[in-house]
């Protein structure tokens, strides 16, 4: 490899678009960052205000380990249905480990916030249940992995369990949390369509959201070529 | 369509044909549910006629037949890897008649298993049921997702190694709102309230696991 052309070219670490893609979402986060503790105003309705800063974290977090997964969902389908590449099982693959993280982190900072508004850090409310779930489910995906020695037939049938949980993703989402009192919040946007919540509230929550999902696909990528390259080679 | 049918049929049939001549299965499934029916009828006696009872022991019920279930219904791809007549039934059916014989099998198995476990259990702990036919209902879209998801989940871990500890922690996720859903339908079914939203909603869930199982199950059952 070392003598063909395209090794001789010198190639940038980083390309300009991707280095001004970073930047801005290095300020973007930043922004966020700033906002949920300086702009947004204190939200009088729970009974420790200052800690509900925690929720411009929490709600981000948790928006973007729902994303992964659904991202790890589309391209084990992409895997299952062009062509079987290795890159979009590989793909798949390091989205549920970062929507793991991003799910434990949403769990963590949610059982915080719990212990400070409801007096204990866990009381099985319908959302808490779900989110064990998910990160059960994950976490068996990564066991499903693990036993599988040929890589062909582990990237098949992980690809079809990703894809199963397509079809559980949305009841432990959304069914489940409606079927018994839950203490959460009102979801914000709630079966009136209303949106009732204070604008700043919603545009720091909005623009967090935004930044943790651009982190995801950030880091994704990264994570996903590295892991290519040491496959590779 | 007709053939389709007579290869699921034929499916079922070899499953229960086999079946008879072993009684794994069976036995498996059989002496499970009656071990914990006896140790749950020591330990609490008849708690069936207290209000803590109605609340606890359709959640114990549940508990007894879905670990008896994934006692046996693994086996059900298990058993072909094993003993090497999958690559024969790959030739024989085509994969969704596989899935839907396989399906029927399983399902049979656990309403078989329901039949005896569900009266004894009753009856050892006393409890009155104020809506019989919900029970019945309950019972049986129960019976169907849990055979649907067993389903699933074993023609994958028959491919994998560890295949007992990987099928427990594969299926419990999938089993998981399917048991919240039974158990909630099995207490109104006990103090006699509605069904509400909860049947439908497992009506929903058995369906998509079966939807999702059948278009997924061509990928998982041919190499």
């Amino acid at each position: 490899m070392e003598n063909s052309p395209a090794a001789t070219r010198r190639r940038p670490a980083l390309p300009a678009l991707t280095l001004a893609l970073a930047a801005l979402l290095w300020l973007w986060m930043a922004a966020a960052i700033w906002a949920a503790f300086a702009w947004a105003p204190p939200a009088r309705g729970f009974q420790n205000v200052v800690s509900s800063r925690i929720l411009f974290f929490h709600v981000p977090i948790a928006w973007g380990s729902f994303v992964a997964f659904l991202a790890a969902g589309v391209w084990s389908l992409l895997f299952l249905a062009r062509g079987r590449r290795p890159r979009h099982d590989l793909a798949a693959a390091v989205a549920v480990e970062l929507g793991l993280v991003f799910c434990l982190l949403a769990t963590l900072s949610g059982a915080i916030w719990s212990r400070l508004e409801w007096g204990a850090f866990w009381n099985w409310d319908p959302r808490q249940t779900s989110i064990v779930l998910a990160l059960v489910f994950y976490a068996a995906y990564l066991a499903l992995r693990g036993a599988v020695d040929d890589a062909e037939t582990r990237r098949r049938l992980s690809a079809a369990y990703a894809a199963l949980g397509l079809v559980v993703a949305p009841f432990l989402f959304f069914v489940l949390p409606r079927l018994t009192f839950s203490l959460h919040p009102e979801p914000v946007i709630n079966a009136e369509g209303d949106v009732a919540m204070d604008s700043r509230i919603l545009i720091v929550l909005v623009t967090a959201s935004t930044g943790f999902t651009a982190l995801f696909f950030w880091v994704h990528n990264l994570a996903w070529r590295l892991r290519r390259a040491g496959e590779e080679r | 369509m007709s053939r389709w049918l007579a290869e699921a049929a034929a499916v079922f049939a070899k499953d229960w044909r086999s079946e008879a001549r072993t009684r794994t299965a069976l036995n498996t499934l059989g002496l499970f549910a009656l071990t914990t029916l006896v140790l749950v009828g020591v330990g609490l006696g008849p708690l069936g006629v207290s209000a803590a009872g109605t609340q606890v022991l359709p959640f114990l019920l549940w508990l007894v037949l879905l670990f008896a279930t994934t006692a046996g219904l693994p086996r059900l791809f298990v058993h072909e890897e094993e003993t090497r007549t999958a690559t024969a039934l790959r030739l024989a059916a085509r994969p969704s008649a596989v899935f839907w014989g396989k399906l029927a099998h399983g399902l049979s198995l656990t309403l078989a298993l329901q039949v005896i476990v569900t009266p004894l259990f009753l009856a050892m702990v006393q409890l009155p049921v104020g809506r019989p036919l919900l029970l019945v209902a309950t019972l049986a879209a129960g019976a169907f997702g849990l055979a649907a998801a067993s389903t699933v989940i074993a023609a994958i871990i028959a491919q994998a190694r560890g295949r007992a500890t990987l099928f427990a922690v594969l299926s419990f996720p999938l089993l998981v709102p399917l048991l919240l859903l039974v158990v909630e339908l099995t207490r109104n079914a006990v103090t006699g309230e509605p069904a509400g939203d909860a049947l439908r909603q497992l009506l929903l869930y058995d369906g998509s696991l079966a939807v999702a199982g059948s278009m997924l199950f061509p990928v998982i059952w041919n190499p």
